[in-house]
């Protein structure tokens, strides 16, 4: 068996740390912007709205891999401590090379003040270091790019422009920085870190935090402790914590199981293991299934998809979830590991109902199985949302259509947002089915849509504008699969 | 040019804010009970079970108070916690210290409040039913719009409604408290009105304003919402250190801050509008009624701003505005950028464009004409003449860099080939009137010391949040003494530096503090410039005269011969050991302004800042997302202190208008209960908001004379910009029906609202 430490170990800017959570007195689950602030007295990093919607608590993790460390922008504010195992924690006090009241700043801090890039400067730390992880990627990035870094860092004073003027300035003009000459003792010690993987069991404060290192530890620890909170990324859990200040006595995260972030392309499918960031995702799909790669484009912010895993967000089951149209209308399946041994199951199957799931006591989603559209399929993901970026669909449309000389053979249209999980509009599909696909017979599905849901009023939307928006996706479906353009 | 003061600070995380400071104090953590009913009779308060909890340093009510039980800053009516009744979801009712933050939350729960409902007014427009106007109606009246409304070629009526909106500044309402010696307390406050703040704290607890120190560094935001509504914070953290002898810090969390702090008030507003046939306006009668809330705040103050700016840029013979602030059982509202010009504003612009579809005209045809001309053309509603008129310049000049008309002609085109996607443009100007409205509170102090060394310490009234005011101050320091801005530095705001200060708002800050500044610093310039020409007098035969002394580049010289000359940091010591005064404060209040309250006539503005928008935007017929393809904007700021600060103030306050037009709502329940109170419902723009191309520019050769460095005030005057993407929604949405129907879209129009109004006008269209 192997050693269940209750120890983790991270290097914190570039200093190794070792944090015992017991002779410390922390508590497992504390947040890492709170154990920067409050026990590390770094408090540069900022508390802007503890729900990862702001940004201003970004820190950026480098994480060791094949040679090398990658850099990823994530809210401090819904990170447990616990998964810095094994990882590097920048903060902005990091950025500047500081020699004895010296200050050499960053080309990015530089660009950022000769450009008057912060005023009150209390979201200038998330922003900075947003940046800086897009600055440690290879290549010149695009002024769209940039704006996608920087989706989910809310600044309510520079309008944005200064900000994106200054992050064009530094990297066009790149250069190395200091973390190019750690960058070899940083590697060293996350080597060392990652070489043995540890099994963690955290126990202190009244709180129980288990990380397991393979999926066979997770399945024990989910049958001995069946009341434990499973957290596949913590995005969504942690908000019980930061914002419901709730304590949550067990946790089972599943943030260190390798098996589960692999991302497999065989012929006609994609099997997408459960631990897969969301951002890998995205950039695994760009080329092999760009309805997929642009849908988790507008899904949350990059800091969130950089820790949000496909498991994590098919636990949440969330009435709305991009996530689950999308795989619904692909006729996706999940693979659950239990006791048992495994069981696969439809999307569709899987939601039972609001934030309920047809996983087991026992049972961990390990990973998701995606046909991928027919070369003649019309698929379309619509998202529907008062803001584009890092907002919760008002209403969500996942459609997909195939035509046999113009007339509907099959089809699926899976809406979120409509009911009190994602459903399927079967009264439409089955209306539609054998028609021919002309605007005559939409405006009639449109009539279908309307009556077959009764969707809520709430701090979103009005009901009726749910049932219009929802309507009218079909006619944009329609509009765009007729004309071939896209629009918006 | 000057980079802003604390921005190595900013990017380096080394600049400080209140949370940050007590991390590294021994400090005890504030938490308020605030009432989860919007009116209710308090029966009962038991907080035994809290007090004796461990970690537990106090818990007050309002019998705790040894003061007086008030917040209102200018009318008492909002009890710092409550006594008998709560009025408002989020009112204050007990609080708590504790040794921790978790602590102080399980202490909070475990108080118990047995509260008795009452019937509540939920908005505007049930107060208007039930008849509860919070204070006294205004009026102001020019010509007889009654009589000349008959006798218009064309009258349209309608009403509008804007929403209200949530500064969410990125830093939350906070506030240390650190007892001094005997009854002395220090407060570090993230306020915009150190002075009020002190005043209130010295209320709350029964001192005097001497035994009390309310200090600001910085602000991380406030755009007016911590104008007033800081004193609450400020007074709770006060209370809780009075009472446990310890520093305290209370920093709302971001759900706390949007549910029990006021915000923009929502308008509801009608109009009656009389032109004739080329769309001139004849006669204007417009009722304004505006959200107070629970208590006055600054409502009255608001609502005279939103009263004066009906007219916008536009002259109109017969007016008459009458406004009422109503009480509804909401969180008291307050300042927000603009205060109140945009809701009044708003209003008339959406009648031109109502006019110009009237007579199919394109909207700019109808401004054109309408725009304050020479006289008599030149008179406000309140009689205040609009002189250095610039709107004529700043409109040619834009349509022009727009490209408008060509463009015009591109979006018609554009539209006829799409079915479902439009777009629409929109032309809209801004003249607002700098002063406060309070006449008195025209004024300013300031601290200068030269030290020794020669270098400059600056202290002056206006506070920092991050609109760069210290860095205009700087510079103006630096002009002013011809030294190099390395060797100023600007201390905190402080009460004990300068006393009985404004607030830093109506757009003010440079204004009256760089004079104030300057003041002081012509004061230590006569002083030295005596005791130079003494000095160059002694070496030469022909003596020197002081008001020949010129501080230039470092040096004090004479200008009738520039050899005689010493470097000012030389000078300094010298005129330490001949015992010359080196510290002087300044002083000033904005000259020739006054206003009378009651006809309503007067002359409440120093002078009117001057900008206009043009803004195209695509609208998705489906789904009513609306996305900004372009926005131009030209801005006359008169002779800029610092252009890349003057930009940044004009594109930050565009973007934040723009999430008041289009995509900031606040929605409640039945219950009262204000449903977006966090980030991920109540949503401000992002980046990917901006405009596809956003160009902004500073109208050139246009200094105002008689302010400080022939500058104009920039902090409010772009957020009404924004009502430009607001009326190219509307012309998109119009676009739909071929211009045949007006829109029925308000303020704000989300995505939601779009979708309305392109429904209703295709039903009109069935019809």
């Amino acid at each position: 068996m192997k050693k269940k430490s209750h120890v983790i170990r991270f290097v914190l800017g570039d200093q190794p740390v070792t944090l015992d959570f017991a002779r410390e007195g922390i508590l497992p689950s504390t947040t890492v912007l709170n154990y920067l602030r409050l026990v590390k007295g770094r408090t540069g990093t900022k508390e802007g709205c503890a729900e990862g919607d702001c940004g201003a608590c970004t820190v950026v993790l480098g994480q060791y891999s094949n040679g090398s460390i990658d850099y990823r922008a994530v809210n401090s504010c819904l990170l447990f401590l616990p998964a810095l195992h094994g990882k590097q924690l920048i903060t902005v006090e990091d950025i500047a090379d500081t020699d004895n009241h010296r200050v050499n700043l960053h080309p990015l801090q530089q660009s950022l003040v000769d450009h008057y890039g912060s005023q009150c400067g209390f979201c200038t730390p998330g922003i900075l270091m947003s940046l800086f992880a897009l600055y440690r990627q290879p290549g010149i990035p695009t002024r769209y790019e940039i704006q996608e870094a920087l989706a989910g860092n809310l600044c309510r004073c520079t309008g944005y422009q200064p900000i994106q003027e200054a992050a064009e300035a530094a990297f066009s003009n790149k250069q190395t920085d200091r973390f190019d000459r750690f960058q070899g003792k940083i590697i060293t010690f996350l080597k060392e870190f990652n070489e043995t993987p540890e099994d963690l069991m955290i126990e202190n404060n009244g709180q129980r935090y288990l990380r397991p290192a393979g999926l066979k530890q997770a399945l024990e620890w989910r049958r001995e402790f069946p009341a434990a909170v499973v957290v596949n990324g913590s995005t969504d859990i942690a908000l019980r914590q930061s914002k419901k200040h709730e304590m949550i006595p067990e946790i089972l995260d599943m943030g260190a199981i390798c098996e589960l972030k692999h991302f497999e392309h065989a012929e006609g499918y994609l099997r997408i293991g459960s631990g897969l960031l969301l951002e890998e995702v995205r950039r695994e799909t760009e080329k092999i299934f760009p309805a997929l790669h642009s849908m988790l484009g507008l899904f949350a912010s990059r800091q969130i998809r950089q820790v949000a895993t496909l498991g994590g967000n098919l636990g949440t089951a969330s009435p709305i979830g991009d996530m689950l149209p999308f795989l619904i209308t692909c006729e996706a399946a999940l693979t659950l590991s239990g006791a048992g041994g495994e069981r696969t199951l439809d999307a569709e199957e899987f939601i039972t109902g609001y934030r309920n799931t047809a996983l087991g006591q026992d049972e961990l989603i390990r990973s998701v199985t995606l046909p991928l559209p027919k070369p003649d399929d019309h698929f379309r993901f619509y998202k529907v949302s008062k803001r584009k970026d890092v907002d919760i669909a008002t209403v969500s449309g996942a459609f997909r259509l195939r035509l046999d000389k113009g007339t509907v053979t099959w089809v699926i249209l899976t809406f979120g947002g409509m009911a009190e999980m994602p459903r399927r509009a079967f009264d439409t599909e089955k209306f539609l089915k054998g028609k021919p696909w002309t605007r005559e017979h939409i405006l009639h599905a449109m009539t279908i849509i309307r009556h077959e849901f009764h969707p809520i009023s709430d701090a979103r939307s009005g009901a009726e504008f749910r049932k219009l928006a929802a309507a009218n996706l079909l006619m944009k479906f329609h509009h765009e699969t007729v004309t071939g353009h896209v629009e918006t | 040019m000057l980079k802003h003061e604390s921005a190595i600070l900013h990017v380096t995380g080394e600049a400080v804010f209140v949370g940050d400071m007590a991390v590294h104090m021994p400090v005890q953590y504030g938490h308020i009970v605030y009432s989860p009913w919007p009116h209710a009779r308090i029966r009962k308060v038991d907080i035994s079970a809290a007090q004796g909890m461990q970690g537990v340093s106090a818990v007050l009510t309002w019998k705790d108070i040894p003061g007086t039980n008030q917040l209102g800053p200018v009318i008492h009516d909002e009890p710092c916690l409550a006594q008998e009744e709560v009025m408002f979801i989020g009112q204050a009712v007990c609080l708590v210290a504790a040794r921790d933050k978790d602590t102080a939350r399980k202490a909070a729960a475990s108080i118990r409040i047995d509260y008795e409902p009452l019937d509540f007014i939920p908005d505007v427009e049930i107060s208007i039913e039930k008849d509860f106007p919070i204070q006294m109606p205004r009026m102001i009246l020019k010509g007889d719009p009654d009589r000349v409304l008959k006798q218009s070629d064309h009258m349209l009526e309608g009403s509008l409604s804007t929403g209200g909106q949530e500064h969410w500044y990125l830093e939350t309402q906070s506030a240390l408290a650190v007892p001094g010696e005997g009854t002395g307390m220090k407060i570090y406050s993230s306020t915009q009105h150190p002075s009020e703040t002190q005043g209130i704290v010295a209320e709350v607890l029964g001192l005097s304003r001497n035994e009390l120190v309310v200090e600001v560094r910085r602000m991380g935001g406030a755009f007016g919402g911590k104008e007033t509504q800081a004193n609450h914070t400020a007074a709770w953290a006060a209370l809780l250190a009075w009472a446990v002898r310890q520093p305290v810090i209370l920093q709302l969390t971001r759900e706390e801050d949007q549910t029990i702090t006021g915000k923009r008030q929502r308008f509801l507003t009608r109009y009656s509008v009389g032109f004739n046939v080329s769309g001139e306006l004849q006669a204007l009668d417009v009722e304004l009624n505006s959200d107070a809330g629970a208590a006055t705040d600054l409502s009255m103050a608001i609502l005279e701003r939103a009263m004066f700016h009906v007219d916008n840029a536009y002259y109109i013979p017969h007016v008459r505005v009458r406004g009422t602030a109503w009480m509804t059982n909401k969180p008291p509202n307050t300042a927000f950028r603009g205060f109140g010009a945009p809701q009044g504003m708003a209003v008339i612009e959406n009648i031109i464009d109502r006019i110009a579809r009237y007579l199919g005209k394109d909207p700019i045809e109808i401004r054109k004409i309408n725009f304050y001309n020479k006289p008599p053309r030149h008179l406000t509603h309140y009689d205040q003449a609009f002189e250095l008129n610039r709107l004529e310049t700043i409109f040619n000049r834009l349509t022009r860099t727009a490209s408008y008309r060509m463009r015009r002609r591109d979006i018609n085109r554009f539209n006829r080939d799409h079915e479902f996607c439009k777009r629409g443009m929109a032309l809209t100007p801004v003249k607002f009137g700098i002063s406060f409205t309070t006449s008195f509170l025209n004024q300013a102090g300031a601290l200068v010391n030269i030290y020794r060394d020669g270098t400059v310490f600056i202290s002056h009234g206006g506070t920092e949040m991050g609109q760069g005011l210290h860095t205009k101050i700087i510079r103006i320091a630096s002009v002013e003494l011809g030294i190099d801005p390395e060797h100023i530095r600007i201390g905190p705001t402080s009460t004990a530096f300068v006393p009985n200060t404004s607030a830093t708002a109506a757009s003010s800050g440079t204004d009256l503090n760089g004079m104030a500044v300057k003041n002081a610093i012509d004061k230590l310039k006569q002083r030295l410039s005596v005791y130079a020409a003494t000095l160059f007098s002694a070496s030469h035969q022909k003596p020197s005269e002081a008001k020949h002394i010129v501080f230039r580049n470092g040096q004090v010289s004479d200008s009738k011969d520039t050899r005689r000359s010493i470097p000012f940091h030389q000078l300094i010591p010298l005129a330490c050991r001949e015992q010359i005064s080196l510290s002087a404060t300044g002083f000033y209040r904005t000259p020739d302004i006054h206003f009378d309250k009651i006809k309503g006539k007067g002359k409440p503005f120093h002078y009117f800042a001057l900008g206009m928008a043009v803004s195209e935007v695509e609208v998705d017929i489906l789904t009513g997302a609306v996305r900004l393809l372009r926005t131009d904007i030209l801005h006359d700021a008169g002779k800029s202190i610092n252009v890349s600060l003057d930009l940044g103030q004009i594109r930050g306050g565009f973007i934040q208008g723009l999430g008041w037009v289009i995509m900031e709502e606040l929605k409640y329940d039945r219950q009262g209960r204000l449903l977006n109170c966090s980030p991920d419902t109540y949503k401000i723009p992002t980046i990917g908001d901006m405009p596809g191309e956003f160009r902004v520019e500073l109208l050139k050769d246009a200094p105002n004379p008689n302010t400080i460095r022939q500058s104009k005030a920039v902090g409010e005057p772009p957020f009404m910009l924004a009502l430009s993407v607001w009326l190219a929604v509307k012309d998109a949405v119009s676009a739909t029906g071929n211009h045949r129907f007006e829109p029925e879209l308000n303020i704000p129009a989300t995505h939601e609202a779009v979708l309305l109004a392109i429904e209703d006008i295709k039903q009109k269209n069935r019809r």
